[in-house]
């Protein structure tokens, strides 16, 4: 497989890299001491269940938490850095827009604050989530898939190289689903990196690589055929039980 | 700093608030009713008694006058007693024995048109604005019953202070500082709130917008929709169009037509100042709150004090002395009297006072900008 085999690739330097990445809420342990480093160019899916730490993980990569200890560096800088924020690309599990403002207004406001001057990649964002024809619809009357839509124009706007995509498929409807996946792809293959969180096993098979999450460790990583073999299992789901029982065993 | 982002972010305030029509109702149709209504109660309330001393400069006609005058007085509840002169006058009225004092002059019947000066406490403007305005119904009649005579014209002083005859003169300048600040606390606080709760402040911070450039984008928003709400305001309270009488509808004016002594655009630089500060407060008590009602909760212990004891209702130098000091840290108490030093005292920024109050705004502004700006979390280095 292509994308295997770029991923694989010994040498090239990390699009995302976390070392020994530790964050603490009191006495809970939300991550515990996580390191991996991602090849750029591929999709690469967080799966664990609520509250596994996929989040704060995101939080911590994207420099949105400060880490109890490690560390964590978005092509080469170490976050949490300002300037790198313009090289990536955050859709939040909430929508994450501004529900009075219409679509044209969301995507020019979150243009601007991407330092994005070009009208065209604007549009192009839009029209990549098929919302070009809705800019004068007011977001808060949009459906929920819409909504979507839109955070994830919002999220892409500005061409990031790395993409960190939380939930992005909660409460979409599967035809949409289908759409959001065949355009993470299309993205991958020109290059961008993309991290998705999702606790729902049967997307875990669009990604080139999986980190399983629980308890704020990853507790196995790999294409999801080798997951699924290293498991001795066909299910996905399984795998997951079955590395799930022996991190905690 | 980026102007770009920072005008993304005012365009973005603008925009929901334009659509957001119960904000803007409350913004600028809530305080025309309230002083509108303020304005009816004080002005058209009941006239109350007066306890009255008087000085005769006069001799036989102003002995003449006062005999007129007493019973009048006493008709309505109250009481006309001669002091010998006008420091025992003042005294009586600065320990409270008398409401107000009413000193005769030598000229009473030698001039055209006879002036007394009243002397009143001038402690509370809005309750002797209501004594002064029975007094003038008094030596009306007084002088109607002293064969006819032109009712004398009135000079107001006060023991302390400076007299206005219209008690919204003092009222309406705290009246604007108090809904500038309550309404743009409001609305500011509720709209972060909702950047916190709904997801796009998360959003906002993971883009390369500085924590700065959001507290000013929403200073510059919120100060717009106050510079609207103020000139509103403003313009109701100083300004008056009458109507003329139209069939059977009577004549009528708009407008509370409220004399500023001062420059207006000074006035408007006061409150702009005091809005500024309150949006930055909006976003750092929205650090504290959960939900829109935890933000109402922060009222009483936020706004009423305030307003009780910066000189809105009562003025500050009858509070308890033991209150008094606080009123230093009350940024309302600023810009109330910043507002009286020019609608009042007609004061220009060449006055120490006003100098004063508009420096410790500008500082209050700074000061809760930046700790608004620390609230807006980013775990940036």
């Amino acid at each position: 497989m292509a994308e295997a085999a770029r991923l694989a690739s010994p040498g090239a330097a990390p699009a995302i890299r976390a070392a020994g990445l530790v964050k603490t809420f009191g006495t809970i342990r939300a991550v515990d001491g996580v390191s991996f480093e991602l090849a750029p160019g591929g999709i690469y899916g967080l799966l664990g269940p609520n509250g596994s730490g996929k989040t704060t993980l995101i939080r911590l990569l994207t420099g949105l938490a400060r880490p109890t200890a490690g560390m964590a560096e978005i092509l080469g800088t170490r976050m949490p850095s300002r300037s790198a924020l313009a090289r990536i690309g955050y859709m939040t599990q909430s929508d994450g827009i501004y529900p009075a403002l219409t679509v044209g207004e969301n995507s020019r406001f979150f243009a601007a604050a991407y330092g994005v001057r070009d009208e065209g990649a604007r549009r192009e964002a839009l029209g990549l989530v098929d919302l070009a024809d809705r800019e004068s619809s007011v977001a808060g009357t949009l459906s929920g898939g819409q909504r979507r839509r839109l955070s994830l124009a919002c999220a892409l706007i500005h061409r990031p190289p790395v993409v960190f995509l939380d939930e992005p498929t909660v409460g979409v409807d599967p035809l949409l689903r289908v759409q959001f996946w065949t355009h993470f792809r299309r993205l991958a293959e020109t290059g961008t990196t993309i991290v998705v969180s999702s606790h729902v096993m049967d997307e875990a098979d669009r990604c080139d690589e999986l980190l399983f999450v629980r308890a704020g460790r990853v507790i196995a990583r790999g294409a999801p055929g080798v997951l699924r073999a290293e498991a001795g299992t066909s299910d996905l789901e399984q795998a997951f039980l079955r590395f799930a029982g022996e991190a905690a065993a | 700093m980026s102007g770009r982002r920072i005008v993304a972010l005012f365009r973005r305030v603008v925009q929901e608030i334009r659509r957001d029509r119960p904000s803007l109702a409350l913004l600028f149709v809530a305080p025309i009713l309230i002083t509108g209504l303020l304005t009816f109660i004080l002005r058209e309330g009941q006239a109350p008694t007066v306890h009255a001393v008087l000085v005769n400069d006069a001799g036989p006609a102003g002995a003449a006058f006062a005999g007129a005058l007493g019973p009048t007085l006493e008709a309505a509840g109250g009481s006309l007693r001669t002091v010998t002169d006008e420091a025992t006058a003042r005294a009586a009225v600065a320990d409270g024995s008398a409401d107000l004092a009413v000193v005769l002059p030598a000229d009473l019947v030698s001039s055209g048109r006879p002036t007394v000066t009243v002397i009143t406490e001038g402690l509370d403007p809005s309750g002797e604005g209501g004594q002064l305005g029975s007094l003038q119904k008094a030596l009306l009649a007084a002088a109607s019953a002293g064969s006819g005579r032109q009712p004398p014209a009135v000079q107001h002083v006060t023991v302390y202070g400076t007299p206005s005859s219209d008690p919204m003169a003092n009222f309406a300048p705290a009246m604007v500082a108090f809904f500038a600040y309550f309404f743009v606390y409001l609305l500011t606080g509720v709209s972060f709130l909702r950047e916190r709760t709904g997801g796009t402040l998360e959003r906002l911070m993971a883009t390369p917008v500085a924590r700065g450039e959001v507290v000013l984008g929403y200073t510059l928003g919120f100060a717009l929709f106050a510079t609207l709400q103020v000139a509103l305001l403003m313009t109701w309270v100083l300004g008056t169009v009458r109507v003329g009488a139209l069939g059977p509808l009577p004549a009528f004016s708009i407008g509370l037509g409220i004399a500023v002594g001062g420059n207006p655009l000074m006035a408007f630089l006061v409150v702009l100042l005091l809005a500024v500060g309150a949006v930055s407060l909006g976003i750092f008590l929205s650090t504290f709150a959960r939900t829109e009602l935890q933000i109402i909760q922060f009222i009483p212990v936020v706004l009423v004090p305030q307003f009780l004891l910066s000189g809105v209702l009562f003025p500050v130098s009858s509070l308890p002395s033991v209150i008094q000091p606080f009123v230093s840290f009350m940024p309302l108490s600023y810009a109330v009297d910043g507002l009286r030093q020019v609608f009042v005292r007609g004061a220009d920024l060449g006055v120490g006072a006003l100098q004063v109050d508009l420096g410790v705004l500008v500082l209050v502004a700074a000061f809760f900008a930046t700790v608004a700006s620390w609230t807006i979390r980013r775990e940036v280095a």
